[in-house]
């Protein structure tokens, strides 16, 4: 794993600027990715199609998976002992619990890119339903398909997953499409982008 | 007939892969009404095995929302599943949503939606296989509907991931001791992996059950070959793998995802073979979902959550802040305790819903297992029914009215019994009187069908100022009692009442028992002397091998430190309370608070001390300078600085005032609305937590009953805004006249407007500081 892209992410979700890093939370980082290790048990799950399935037919997707040679429908997951360690934290110490909650997403990311890595594919960035104006209730399309319940991954009514850190993901394979600023969820109220600061490149140059 | 644990019994393989070789679509379970033929054809295809599985792993009211009834899929399906002439198990899955505390499925309702299915198919079939679970929470609620049903039987199994964990952190043993205990009739494991990825799982659960054991592997991991996900193992393989399975001593095998007719056909050859089960020695375990404790050596039993002496805790009972509770449990798991007593017994409340609230609160946060306290037979039932987990009874007498309560208890959940040795006549003064009725508890808990490992024995302690000459009954018949291969526990700090420095005499006495027997300790964790004690016999008593626990605990010590356990070293020094707020130092704050309240008066520290470096926190917060985990630890820092402002204060005048916070309806995202508590809580507010996923009702209440200064409600998702629009028109149709803060990732000031709410604010600094700014103006 890539550990510095990892405690990058992990500051960025955290708000930080790219200056303002100091040792006291990069201690607590290191803390808490020994204990990912030991607390998170990585599952991938995932299909690979072809042609894309039905729901996939639809913009933004389209524009998404054009020039593809087929598509990864995904979901991972790091369990359910880490929001239970976040909670436990809640109590003891509570900036370590918000520290290890951002870990652990970034985390997530860096085990998914990993084993994607592993698949020896093309691939474009993870999709997710919410991205560029699709609705999250896709995801629904998602559970259909891999059945994901099967090994503890839910999804709610109001469309989130449980264990809190999990992820879905559709991912084109043969194409090189971006992920942009415009096909992000908070795309249009996010604070990180008011301030002049990118995640990602542009679609508008 | 099945001879089930003597005979080797096949069930049998993938049902999935089968449906979507015939090219069906849609949902499975429907196909039991639409398809008959087809699915009694895949069921026939299967009939080499002795046992056959309905088509009906998500056929429950929370997964399935489809047009037929349950009731008609659920008997279709055992109709065709008849078809193959072979004894059937009707298939019960997952509800497929999270149980409280992560998800917002009740044990109850989860509980429910298995009962129905249940209910309709229990004259039907001839036993029920629960498979696929990967909450230990949902398993117990699915287990106890089916034998609270019907009597017959249940296999259990679950799902692991390549650490041997299931995905909400259970291990085999864990697994194991729980379904043992709950009194299913195979146990194990399916689905998940390959059977060589499952081997080191089921030699796991060989090694520490004595129930049947039961694995169902898939067929091997699936491969991407040539942009396919194929499943690659050959029959001949996963037969060879069966077959070393059931040499290790497994009762029943089948396959899942993946597995055909074929590979059940070759491993039916296995049916009606032998089990050959090495015996298992069985030791005295209990468990939380994530943690299992093996009651041997020295163990020791936190005893602060029991009101009885204690005035805040009792306050905190009737004042239902479970909040105080948590802490406290939390405290003593970090201080080492490794069960936790629980006691929520005070005469003005309803114990046993107490009890319940108690459980279910605790185990949210704390994993080391608890050992439900009570004289009340109910209150002990509901702890134990809503315990995730095997936990300790606190307890039983020689009093066979009482035995005859608590045993049916304890064996129904498979809860460990403590055993007081007195009766009706009370503590009898000698170790050979107390002797005789440890061997009465034992006798009766066998004839109940509780085995010796499920019992342990508490020889009482008396004070040595009142019955000095009985300290030494009480250690002898600890020695007496182990003689009858059960572990024990005692209150140690009972013997020290009305004596001055009764430390040293809890220290000395602990000494004493522990030499002698003692396997549980009830006593005060967060006392670093007796903890110390603990630790330091493991290392003379050899059980803390080349005393590498001790040296742990220990390298940094020196002579003027006897504190327990701290998780982390603060070397940051700080020069005053100010610096200590503004580094966020908070295991200092009390400490520092304290001295600057020597020099000066209560307001005056609050407002030239606390509230002036808050504010520098804030300011270099709000120009980038410092970020989110900082801005944290300052508040905990002055929210410890304030706890002893509080103290020193009359009642009422310690906090500017109420705050009712609260993540919506629908909703368990907490993270943002807990940081807007803790700073909230550091500039002096009352914060009236709601938790997660609160109906719109208890706001209401919660405003209601607190009149608070605002309320603030928390969304994440964009469907639970609806929930959060809901609430705002129920506090104003109640006449709410304080402001409403709104606030999460969703939403901003157009959407905050467009619901009803008076403020939106980006963060938790922004929610204080406008707070701030309303309550000069008011």
């Amino acid at each position: 794993m890539n550990f510095s892209e990892l405690k990058k992410r992990t500051y960025s979700y955290l708000g930080f600027r790219s200056v303002a890093r100091n040792a006291e939370t990069d201690a607590i980082i290191e803390d808490c990715i020994e204990e990912l290790k030991k607390l998170s048990h990585f599952r991938y799950i995932y299909k690979f199609f072809e042609a894309p399935p039905q729901f996939l037919s639809a913009q933004p997707y389209t524009d998404y998976l054009a020039g593809s040679k087929g598509v990864i429908i995904a979901v991972m997951t790091l369990g359910g002992e880490v929001d239970r360690r976040i909670k436990f934290y809640e109590r003891t110490d509570a900036a370590k619990s918000v520290v290890l909650d951002a870990c652990a997403s970034a985390y997530l990311e860096e085990l998914s890119d990993d084993y994607e890595k592993g698949l020896g594919l093309k691939l474009s960035y993870r999709f997710c339903p919410g991205y560029g104006g699709s609705s999250v209730s896709d995801l629904k399309y998602i559970f259909g398909i891999l059945n994901p319940e099967k090994t503890g991954i839910t999804l709610s009514e109001n469309n989130y997953m449980l264990p809190s850190k999990s992820m879905a993901g559709i991912i084109a394979v043969g194409n090189s499409s971006q992920k942009s600023c415009e096909s992000c969820t908070v795309f249009g109220h996010c604070e990180y982008r008011k301030e002049g600061n990118r995640c990602y490149g542009s679609v508008k140059k | 007939m099945l001879r089930l644990g003597e005979e080797v019994i096949i069930f049998d393989g993938g049902l999935g892969s089968e449906i979507e070789k015939l090219g069906l679509n849609g949902i499975p379970e429907e196909l039991n009404v639409t398809h008959p033929e087809e699915i009694k054809k895949i069921h026939r295809s299967y009939s080499c095995a002795d046992c056959i599985m309905t088509n009906t792993f998500g056929l429950n009211k929370i997964k399935y929302k489809g047009k037929y009834s349950i009731k008609e899929l659920a008997l279709k399906a055992v109709e065709n599943a008849r078809s193959a002439g072979k004894k059937v198990f009707y298939d019960i899955g997952p509800t497929g949503a999270m149980l409280k505390p992560l998800g917002t499925l009740s044990f109850d309702e989860a509980y429910e939606a298995f009962a129905e299915v249940v209910e309709y198919t229990k004259d039907a079939v001839d036993g029920y296989i629960i498979e696929t679970f990967s909450d230990l929470y949902e398993m117990k609620a699915c287990v106890l509907a089916v034998k609270e049903h019907t009597d017959k039987p249940v296999f259990a199994t679950m799902t692991f991931d390549g650490t041997g964990r299931t995905l909400t952190g259970s291990t085999p043993e864990i697994v194991a001791n729980t379904l043992e205990g709950l009194g299913v009739d195979a146990l194990g494991v399916n689905c998940s992996l390959g059977p060589k990825e499952l081997e080191d799982i089921v030699k796991r659960f060989l090694a520490c059950t004595s129930a049947p054991v039961m694995v169902q592997p898939n067929r091997g991991l699936p491969q991407l070959k040539d942009g396919k996900t194929v499943y690659t193992l050959a029959a001949e393989e996963f037969d060879a793998y069966i077959g070393k399975f059931i040499e290790m001593g497994v009762s029943v095998a089948g396959g899942c995802c993946g597995t055909t007719p074929e590979f059940i056909k070759s491993i039916s050859r296995y049916s009606g073979r032998k089990v050959n089960r090495p015996d298992v020695v069985k030791s005295t375990v209990v468990n939380s979902a994530t943690r299992a404790v093996a009651i041997d050596g020295v163990k020791i039993c936190g005893e602060r959550l029991n009101p009885t002496g204690k005035k805040k805790l009792k306050e905190a009972l009737l004042e239902g802040n479970f909040d105080y509770l948590v802490d406290e449990a939390v405290a003593q798991q970090e201080a080492g305790a490794d069960v936790l007593d629980l006691n929520v017994g005070l005469p003005q409340i309803d114990e046993a819903s107490a009890m319940v609230e108690a459980v279910t609160r605790i185990q949210e946060y704390v994993d080391v297992p608890l050992q439900i306290d009570s004289s009340d037979p109910l209150a002990i039932e509901r702890g134990v029914r809503y315990y995730n987990g095997i936990p300790l009874i606190n307890s039983v007498n020689g009093n066979d009215e009482v035995m005859d309560k608590i045993f049916p208890v304890a064996k129904k959940y498979g809860a460990v019994v403590l055993g007081l040795t007195m009766d009706k006549n009370g503590v009898p003064k000698t170790a050979e009187e107390r002797f005789e009725i440890a061997k009465r508890i034992i006798s009766r808990a066998e004839s109940y069908g509780i085995p010796r490992h499920k019992i342990m024995i508490d020889t009482l302690v008396l004070t040595a100022s009142a019955e000095q000459k009985l300290v030494a009954e009480t250690v002898k018949a600890l020695r007496l009692v182990r003689t009858l291969g059960v572990k024990t526990a005692l209150g140690v700090s009972n013997v020290s009442f009305g004596l001055p420095n009764r430390g040293l005499l809890n220290k000395t006495f602990l000494a004493m028992a522990m030499t002698c027997g003692l396997n549980m300790p009830i006593m005060n964790p967060l006392d670093g002397e007796m903890s110390g004690a603990v630790k330091a016999f493991a290392v003379l008593s050899g059980e803390d091998e080349h005393s590498k626990n001790y040296i742990e605990t220990y390298k940094d010590f020196t002579a003027t430190v006897t504190a327990v356990k701290t998780t982390k070293v603060e070397n940051i020094t700080v020069a005053d309370l100010y610096d200590c707020i503004k580094k966020g130092i908070k295991n200092q704050a009390i400490e520092l608070c304290g001295k600057e309240l020597e020099k000066s008066d209560a307001m005056t520290v609050v407002n030239d001390i606390l509230i002036k470096a808050l504010k520098e926190v804030g300011r270099e917060y709000d120009e980038g300078k410092l970020f989110l985990p900082q801005l944290v630890s300052s508040a905990e820092a002055a929210k410890n600085a304030f706890s002893v402002i509080g103290e020193r204060l009359p009642k009422g005048e310690a906090k500017k005032g109420k705050v009712v916070l609260a993540t919506v309806k629908g909703d368990v995202h907490d993270i943002g609305k807990n940081i807007v508590k803790v700073v909230l809580e550091s500039y002096g507010y009352e914060v009236i937590d709601l938790g997660k996923d609160t109906p719109s009702e208890k706001v209401v209440q919660a405003y209601v009953e607190h009149l608070p200064l605002a309320v603030g409600l928390s969304a994440l998702m964009t469907n639970t805004v609806k929930g959060m629009e809901e609430t705002v028109h129920a506090l104003k149709k109640s006449g709410c006249s304080c402001p409403i803060f709104v606030g999460g990732a969703v939403l901003n000031e157009t959407i905050a407007k467009q619901i009803g709410a008076d403020y939106y604010t980006k963060d938790a600094l922004g929610f204080v500081k406008t707070l701030e700014k309303i309550s000069v103006k008011r």
